[in-house]
């Protein structure tokens, strides 16, 4: 993949990403009845005291609303390519903010993926702005690349070295404590047999992952199994945000691979 | 080239390796906050104790209703997939469960976990859930418990630990009678 389809690719479904999220973070202010910040700022260490007052007035229902709207315009400026370093670095810090807001994550795995992509796009242009723009996108693509890989890598490796998932038994547990609910009795994930061979299938996906650096088209493979991973982790799941933040880091994978 | 592979395979190998180390746990509040930057990236591990809460109400006639678990359950819809706020915000709110749960453990001696934040926000979400409360906007969507409950003037409730995969379960908090308000 060149670099000028893998920079654009990665600002569109990142944008992407980011656009989603914000739209789900204005819509929770209205539903979220419980967590406001008069009682989540207290997880803030007092000191240095100017800390928890900025975030006192960053934070008040009208400014944070204003922030996400920012953060909103700012990702549709990134699809649009037209964001530049000013727009990365305030990405980055209202990231930073929403971690302080959130209790260190809204969503977390998802939450940590973004911001590694976030990252990844504020090397990209700091990098860019002190050597130039093609060594600051490789750096920034490399990071974004390697936190993938070694998400998929360790997510893989940690599981089969455990036997309730070598048995496929843990899948099954897992599958039943889903936000949509348990599977039906008869599902075909309750067999033994099904849900060892599935476990073995995608741990082994996971754990070989950082092998899609040695071809490309063995980096399309690994990247299209993901895209239906993670369709799967939603629909059994819930977890939307984890399929748009994964797809955001494609193009570095597949650009590094082509490398 | 070869040296940037040589790189990566070592990269690798010491992530691996480190795998299989026991982990020092490093404890700090904003490192907490940010741990973010530090993604251990181990998603459904392995099984072990889940954190469940478990309320129950008291009527003004002093008569306790049964424990109801609250553990989130949604209907699935198709456009969850681009906006999933009811879910997204119900998985937050089992989170202060499971961080209510590692304070507990993490409790020093002589400190309050009434003090808390997540045990105050646990103390909201049981009171949303005995009053009737939803996940998601009131009226749309799947009520908290799943069963009628009769006008409470009181509640308590519990944090259990649930072995996932067997029916151990062990409890870790009992919480005092709290009043409930409007």
């Amino acid at each position: 993949m060149e670099l000028s389809l893998a920079i654009r690719a990665f600002e569109i479904l990142l944008g992407w990403s980011l656009v989603l999220q914000s739209l789900e973070y204005l819509r929770i202010q209205r539903q979220d009845r419980l967590s406001d910040w008069c009682l989540q700022r207290l997880d803030i260490p007092p000191h240095p005291h100017w800390v928890r007052a900025l975030l006192d007035r960053v934070f008040l229902p009208r400014a944070y609303n204003t922030l996400i709207g920012m953060r909103l315009a700012l990702a549709i400026g990134l699809m649009s390519g037209g964001l530049g370093l000013a727009g990365a670095v305030m990405l980055f810090v209202i990231a930073l903010l929403l971690l302080l807001r959130w209790r260190g994550a809204f969503n977390g795995g998802s939450d940590f993926m973004t911001l590694a992509g976030l990252t990844g796009l504020l090397i990209a242009h700091v990098l860019g702005t002190l050597t130039d723009p093609v060594t600051g996108w490789r750096g920034g693509l490399w990071y974004i690349c390697l936190q993938t890989l070694s998400s998929y890598f360790v997510s893989g490796w940690i599981k089969l070295l455990r036997p309730e998932w070598r048995s496929g038994r843990a899948m099954t547990v897992f599958l039943d404590t889903g936000i949509y609910g348990p599977l039906a009795p008869t599902s075909i994930y309750r067999s033994p047999r099904l849900a060892q061979a599935c476990s073995w299938a995608f741990t082994l996906w996971e754990g070989f992952f950082p092998l899609a650096l040695m071809d490309v088209r063995l980096a399309m493979a690994f990247c299209a199994v993901a895209i239906c991973f993670h369709f799967l982790v939603f629909w059994f799941f819930g977890l939307n945000r984890f399929v748009w933040a994964w797809l955001a880091s494609y193009p570095a994978v597949l650009y590094c691979a082509a490398g | 080239m070869e040296l940037t592979a040589l790189l990566i395979v070592a990269y690798f190998v010491v992530l691996g390796l480190a795998m299989r180390q026991r982990k020092r746990v490093v404890h700090g509040p904003w490192l907490f906050m940010f741990r973010a930057f530090f993604p251990n990236w181990q998603f459904y591990h392995g099984l072990g104790y889940a954190p469940r809460l478990f309320v129950r109400g008291q009527t003004t006639a002093g008569n306790w209703t049964d424990w109801h678990t609250v553990y989130p359950r949604v209907t699935r819809q198709w456009h969850h997939l681009v906006h999933n706020t009811t879910v997204n915000l119900a998985l937050t709110q089992q989170n202060w469960v499971d961080h209510l749960s590692s304070d507990i453990q993490d409790l020093p001696d002589g400190a309050d976990i009434q003090q808390r934040v997540t045990y105050q926000l646990v103390t909201r979400l049981a009171h949303q859930a005995i009053r009737g409360g939803h996940w998601g906007p009131e009226g749309t969507n799947v009520r908290m418990i799943d069963a009628e409950l009769p006008p409470v003037v009181a509640f308590q409730f519990e944090v259990r630990l649930h072995h996932l995969g067997t029916d151990h379960v062990e409890p870790l908090l009992l919480s005092p009678l709290v009043p409930t308000w409007n």
